[in-house]
C-alpha cells in the first residue's frame, strides 16, 4: 500500500531560495489592477444601501449625461443580456429553484448588494456617474437575526420560498439514541460562533475584453478558483469561448471563490456593452458589505458520555445564518463532513442544520469553512465534560483520541485517516508548554487576584477535496458535482535545456512555485532555481480540472501529485533518449546537475559497454547536458531513437490513487469528504484582566503533523498565518450590523483585524507523519491553524476566567464581552 | 451640472532619483499618480483610507501613506517607491531579507511593509522585535501572522548593521 517514492535529490525538506519573492519584495508582482489594456475603461458598481427593498423605478439619464461616461448596466440589461446562475452543489438544498442573477433584478436583500454598474473613461468618473443614478426603493422589513427570521410572520427575503428557512436537514452515523441511552449522563451546552472573514489585503479585482464579434471573452481576475468563473461565464453569458487569467492573487483564504463570479459577470456585461475592455477593482468598503462572510453558526450540543471521559455520541442542532443569497445556502453545514468527528473514537453523532436567509451580507467560504465550527463543538463539549467530570482537559482529550496504533482509521462517517498520533502530539505540546509548572503558576497568582490560563484544541486539518462528498447530503446533484478531483500539471525540457514546469492552478501565497520547483527538481536531478514555472494561470493553457483550486487544502495532494508524475515521465523520456544517444542502458545513467551521465562506480567499469562511447578510466566519462538532449529533440531528427517521438513534454493529470472505498457515498451516506489528515495540538497561554476584560495572549504553541514537509519556511508561514488569523478571529474580529441591518464594520479598523502588536508570536514544533497515501507523503498545510485555533483561545479565556465561574459559549472574546461575562456570572 | 474639464496642477516631482513633471486633478491621490501616472504598480492600495499601509511610500526620506497625500502636496518633494531600492540589478539587503526570510506569502503587502521597515530602520539601527511590532503595526498582512516579517527585518538590521546574521 505505501507507494510513496521519494525522489533522489536534496532539495525536498529545504527552504530553498523562494521563486516568487523577489517579484514581491522588487514591486514586480503582477496583480490584477496592474494590468492595463487599450482603450480599457473603468467600471464602478452601483450597490444598495437598503438591507431590504424592491426596486421599483430606475432612472439613468443623469448618469449618462456626465462627460467621459460610456455605459450603464441596469437590472433590465442583466436580465436581457445574461442568464441566472445554475444551481452549485451548494444551492442543491432547494426545492424551489430561485433564480440569481450576477445584480439584484427585482429586490436587494443587503446592504452592498449590487444593483447596477457603469463603465467611464476613469474610475474617479465612473465613481460620479454612481451619484447620478436614479433608484426608486420600496423599503421592506429587514430581517436580521435567525431567531427573527424564523418567525411565523418573519417577512420573507423569497417569498416564492414561502420561508426563510430554504433548508433542513441531517446526517446521523451509529446509533445516536443507543449512545445516549447507554450514557452514564449527558452534557449539553450552547454555542455560537460569529461572522468573520480573512479580508484578503486585495479586493477583488477583474478586467474583461469581451469580441462580440467573435463571441469571444478574456478576463484577468483574482478567482481562487476557476471552474467557477468559468461556468458562470459560459452559462452566465452563453458563450463557448471564454479564455480566464489568473494573475497573482493577493490573498484569497477562500473570499474570492464565490461571489467574485457576480462582478466578473457585471464587467463582462460592461465590456459586451461597450465593445471594449474593462476593468473593475472592489473598494475596501465595499467587500466589507458585500465581498462575502463566514457564516455566523449556533450549535446546541449534547454529549453522551460515561464517568471515565469517553464521549459516546454527540448529538448538534445547527442554525446557519447564511445571509441574503441562497448560492452558497449549505456550505458551513456540508463542510463538518470533513471533520465530523475531528479526532476522536465517538462513533455515534448527528448533525441537523438548519439554513436560515437573513438581510445580511451572503456567506461564503473562509480558511476552513465550517470546520473551525466543528472544532469549536467538540473542543468547548472537551473542556465541559472535563469540567463536568472533574478531569483535566488533557485527561478527557487522551481518553478519547485515536490511538496511533489504529492508522488507517476510518471515521464513522467514511474519511479515511491516513496518519498520526494525536496522544503523542498532546503528550510533547503539555511537556513543551510545561503544563504542570503553568497551572502552578496560575494558583500563585490567583491568589494575587491575576487570570492566568492554559487552553487546548485539537484537530485535523483535512485536505484534498472529494467531488462527491454532498452526495451524501443531495444525492440528485450527481451531474454537478463530479466525484474524486482530477488536476494536471505540464513539464517540458526546453531546447534551451531550461525545464519549464506548469502548473493546474493558480495560487494567492502559498509557494507553489518554490515547492513544486523542489519536487520535480529533485526528480530531474536539477537545482529549483534552474526551474521556471510559469505564471499566471491560463485557463486556455494550464493542464486544468475539477480540482484546479486554491481551495479545499488540494494543492499539496493534486497540484504535486500530477507535478511529480509529470517530471517522472519526462525523466523517462529523457533517459531513453540520453542512453540512446551515449549507446547505453538508461538503467546506468544518471541525472544530476542538468546533465545525463553513467553512474560511477569509482572502479573502472567492468560491465559491458557500447563500443563506442566506452569511457577509459582517464577520459572524462561521457555525458550530455539538458541543452544538448535539447537540440536534439526539437532539431536533430537523425539522432533521435526509432520511433521517439520528437520534444521532450509530458503532462499528467491525477486523480487519488486511493480515493476508494467511499469515494461516492454507499447507502449508509458513508464518503471519503476529504483524502488526507493534518493533524495539531494548539496550546494558548493568555492572562485575562479581569477589570477591563483584555486578554493577553502570552505563548501560543503549536504542535503540528502536515506530513513530509517539502519546504520548512512555507508550511511554518501557512501555520502562523493561519493561527494568527484564527486567533484574531477569537479575541476582537467580527462583522457586527445593527439591528436595521446596516453593517457598522466597514473599515478594517472597525471590523478589528489585529497588526503585528496584537498578534502573539506563535511557536510551531514539528511532528511530521508522513501519509503512506501521498506522493511523498506530504499532508495539507494552508487552513490549518485556522482551524483549531478559535477553540484553543475559548479555551484560555475560559480557563483564565475559571474564579469568576465564567463559561465561554461564544466567540469573538472583546475587552467587552468578556467584562459582560465578568459581570453576569460572578456578583 | 459639471461638464467643464477639472482644473489641472502642475506637479513637480523627484520619485526615485528621476525627476516627473505632470498635470493632475487637484483630487488625484500620491497613490495612484505613482501607480497609473507613473505606472510604478509596486506601490499597491488596499484601503485607500489609511488603515492597511500597502501604499507606503517614503516622502522626503519618511515613511507615509501614499492614499493620504494628494498628488499635489508631493510638489517639490523627493517620493521612494519599492522600485527605488534596488541598486545595479540587486535587492536592496532589506528586500532581500524579505526573500530570504520567506517575510511574505502573497506579496500584496510587502512593498508597504519594506519601506515602513526602512524607515523604522533609519531611526532606529538596532531595534527589538517589540519595537519592529511597533514601527509596523500600521501596515495590515493578512497571511503571514507577522512572524517571519518581523525575521525578516531583525535580519536585515543585522545585516546593515555590518554585523553577520544569527542565523539559529
Ligand atoms: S491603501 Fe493606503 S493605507 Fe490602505
Ligand atoms: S503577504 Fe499577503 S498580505 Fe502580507
Amino acid at each position: 500500500m505505501i507507494s510513496a517514492e521519494r525522489p533522489q535529490g536534496t532539495s525536498v525538506g529545504k527552504s530553498v531560495r523562494s521563486h516568487e519573492a523577489p517579484r514581491h519584495a522588487s514591486g514586480r508582482g503582477h496583480f490584477v489592477d496592474d494590468y492595463r489594456l487599450p482603450g480599457m475603461l473603468h467600471a464602478a458598481v452601483l450597490r444598495s444601501p437598503h438591507p431590504h427593498a424592491r426596486i421599483v423605478g430606475f432612472d439613468v439619464t443623469e448618469a449618462l449625461g456626465l462627460p467621459g461616461m460610456v455605459a450603464v448596466l441596469t437590472p433590465d440589461d442583466v436580465r436581457s443580456m445574461s442568464r441566472p446562475f445554475a444551481p452549485g452543489r451548494y444551492a442543491a438544498g432547494l426545492r424551489t429553484p430561485v433564480p440569481e442573477y450576477a445584480s439584484a433584478v427585482d429586490k436587494v436583500r443587503y446592504v452592498g448588494e449590487p444593483v447596477a454598474a457603469v463603465a467611464a473613461r476613469d474610475a474617479a468618473t465612473a465613481e460620479d456617474a454612481l451619484d447620478r443614478i436614479v433608484v426608486e426603493y420600496e423599503p421592506l422589513p429587514p430581517v436580521v437575526g435567525t431567531s427573527e427570521a424564523m418567525r411565523r410572520d418573519a417577512p420573507l427575503l423569497y417569498e416564492e420560498l414561502g420561508t426563510n428557512v430554504p433548508w433542513r436537514g441531517a446526517v446521523s452515523y451509529g446509533d445516536v439514541d443507543a449512545a445516549f441511552r447507554e450514557a452514564e449522563l449527558v452534557v449539553r451546552d450552547r454555542l455560537k460562533m460569529h461572522r468573520y472573514s480573512s479580508v484578503p489585503l486585495e479586493t477583488f479585482a477583474c478586467i474583461a475584453s469581451a469580441d462580440p464579434t467573435n463571441a469571444t471573452l478574456t478576463v484577468w481576475v483574482n478567482a481562487q478558483v476557476p471552474d467557477v468563473i468559468d461556468d458562470a461565464l459560459r452559462e452566465g453569458l452563453g458563450l463557448r469561448d471564454v479564455r480566464i487569467i489568473i494573475p497573482d492573487i493577493g490573498g484569497g483564504f477562500g473570499q474570492k471563490i464565490h461571489l467574485i463570479r457576480k462582478y466578473v459577470l457585471i464587467t463582462a456585461l460592461l465590456s459586451l456593452k461597450t465593445s471594449r475592455p474593462v476593468k473593475w477593482v472592489e473598494d475596501r468598503s465595499g467587500h466589507m458589505m458585500a465581498g462575502g462572510h463566514a457564516c455566523a453558526q449556533e450549535w446546541d450540543v449534547e454529549a453522551a458520555v460515561q464517568r471515565d471521559g469517553t464521549v459516546l455520541g454527540l448529538r448538534v442542532r445547527e442554525t446557519d445564518d447564511v445571509g441574503g443569497s441562497i448560492s452558497t445556502l449549505t456550505i458551513h453545514f456540508t463542510n463538518k463532513l470533513n471533520n465530523l468527528f475531528n479526532t476522536y473514537t465517538t462513533q455515534h453523532l448527528s448533525l441537523e442544520g438548519s439554513s436560515v436567509v437573513t438581510n445580511k451580507c451572503p456567506v461564503v467560504p473562509n480558511r476552513g469553512i465550517g470546520k473551525p465550527g466543528m472544532c469549536f463543538v467538540w473542543e468547548r463539549t472537551m473542556d465541559r465534560v472535563a469540567q463536568t467530570l472533574g478531569m483535566s482537559p488533557v485527561e478527557v482529550r487522551t481518553v478519547n483520541l485515536i490511538p496511533s496504533d489504529q492508522f488507517p482509521y476510518q471515521t464513522p462517517n467514511g474519511n479515511i485517516y491516513d496518519s498520526g498520533d494525536y496522544a503523542g502530539m498532546l503528550r510533547r505540546a503539555m511537556e513543551r508548554i510545561g503544563y504542570e509548572e503553568l497551572r502552578e503558576e496560575q494558583a500563585r497568582l490567583r491568589e494575587q487576584g491575576r487570570c492566568l490560563g492554559v487552553g487546548l484544541a485539537v484537530a485535523v486539518e483535512p485536505g484534498g477535496r472529494n467531488a462527491a462528498r454532498d452526495l451524501a447530503l443531495f444525492p440528485g446533484i450527481k451531474g454537478v458535482s463530479g466525484s474524486g478531483g482530477v488536476n494536471g500539471a505540464t513539464i517540458r525540457l526546453e531546447r534551451s535545456g531550461m525545464v519549464t514546469l506548469l502548473l493546474g492552478s493558480p495560487n494567492c501565497g502559498q509557494s507553489h512555485e518554490t515547492t513544486t520547483s523542489q519536487i520535480v527538481g529533485d526528480v530531474l536531478g536539477l537545482s529549483p532555481d534552474r526551474i521556471s514555472v510559469i505564471s499566471p494561470f491560463d485557463s486556455e493553457v494550464a493542464p486544468w480540472g475539477s480540482a484546479a483550486a486554491n481551495s479545499g487544502n488540494n494543492f499539496h495532494l493534486y497540484d504535486i501529485g500530477a507535478a511529480h508524475d509529470a517530471a517522472r515521465k519526462l525523466r523517462e523520456r529523457i533517459l531513453t533518449l540520453a542512453g540512446h544517444l551515449l549507446n547505453t542502458d538508461p538503467e546506468d545513467l544518471v541525472l544530476e546537475d542538468g546533465a545525463v551521465s553513467r553512474r560511477s562506480r569509482g572502479t573502472p567499469d567492468q560491465d559491458g559497454v557500447g563500443p563506442s562511447h566506452a569511457p577509459s578510466p582517464h577520459s572524462p566519462t561521457p555525458r550530455l547536458t539538458f541543452a544538448e538532449l535539447g537540440r536534439v529533440a526539437y532539431g536533430n531528427q537523425a539522432l533521435l531513437p526509432k520511433g521517439f517521438e520528437p520534444g521532450l513534454q509530458e503532462t499528467s493529470y491525477y486523480t487519488f490513487p486511493h480515493a476508494e472505498p467511499f469515494v461516492v457515498p454507499d447507502e449508509q451516506g458513508r464518503v471519503r469528504a476529504q483524502f488526507t489528515f493534518s493533524a495539531a495540538v494548539h496550546i494558548a497561554v493568555v492572562e485575562v484582566d479581569p477589570a477591563t476584560g483584555e486578554v493577553e495572549v502570552q505563548r501560543y504553541l503549536i504542535v503540528s503533523d502536515n506530513g513530509t514537509i517539502i519546504n520548512p519556511s512555507v508550511v511554518d508561514g501557512q501555520i502562523y498565518g493561519s493561527a494568527a488569523h484564527g486567533i484574531s478571529v477569537a479575541l476582537g474580529e467580527a462583522f457586527v450590523y445593527d439591528e436595521d441591518g446596516r453593517l457598522l464594520t466597514l473599515t478594517l479598523t472597525d471590523y478589528g483585524k489585529s497588526t503585528a502588536l496584537e498578534t502573539p508570536r506563535i511557536e510551531v514544533e514539528h511532528r511530521p507523519m508522513p501519509s503512506p497515501f501521498t506522493t511523498l507523503g506530504q499532508k495539507a498545510a494552508g487552513e490549518g491553524a485556522a482551524i483549531p485555533s478559535p477553540a484553543a483561545i475559548a479555551s484560555a479565556v475560559e480557563d483564565a476566567l475559571q474564579p469568576f465561574g465564567v463559561r465561554v459559549r461564544e466567540l469573538p472574546l472583546t475587552p467587552e464581552a468578556i467584562w459582560r461575562l465578568i459581570g453576569s456570572s460572578a456578583r | 451640472m459639471t461638464s467643464e474639464a477639472p482644473v489641472k496642477h502642475a506637479v513637480r516631482v523627484q520619485v526615485n532619483e528621476r525627476q516627473y513633471e505632470e498635470e493632475v486633478e487637484g483630487r488625484r491621490l500620491l497613490v495612484h499618480f505613482l501607480r497609473e501616472t507613473l505606472g510604478l504598480t509596486g506601490t499597491h492600495v488596499g484601503c485607500v483610507v489609511g488603515e492597511c499601509g500597502a501604499c507606503s511610500v517614503l516622502l522626503d526620506g519618511s515613511v507615509v501613506k501614499s492614499c493620504l497625500v494628494l498628488a499635489v502636496q508631493a510638489d517639490g518633494r523627493a517620493v521612494v517607491t519599492i522600485e527605488g531600492l534596488e541598486r545595479n540589478g540587486s535587492l536592496h539587503p532589506l528586500q532581500e531579507s524579505f526573500v530570504s526570510r520567506y517575510g511574505l506569502q502573497c506579496g500584496y503587502c510587502t512593498p508597504g511593509m519594506i519601506l515602513t521597515a526602512l524607515d523604522l530602520l533609519a531611526r532606529n539601527p538596532r531595534p527589538t522585535e517589540d519595537d519592529i511590532r511597533h514601527g509596523l503595526a500600521g501596515n495590515l498582512c493578512m497571511c503571514t501572522g507577522y512572524m517571519q516579517i518581523v525575521e525578516a527585518v531583525r535580519e536585515a538590521a543585522t545585516v546593515l548593521a555590518g554585523a553577520t546574521p544569527d542565523l539559529a
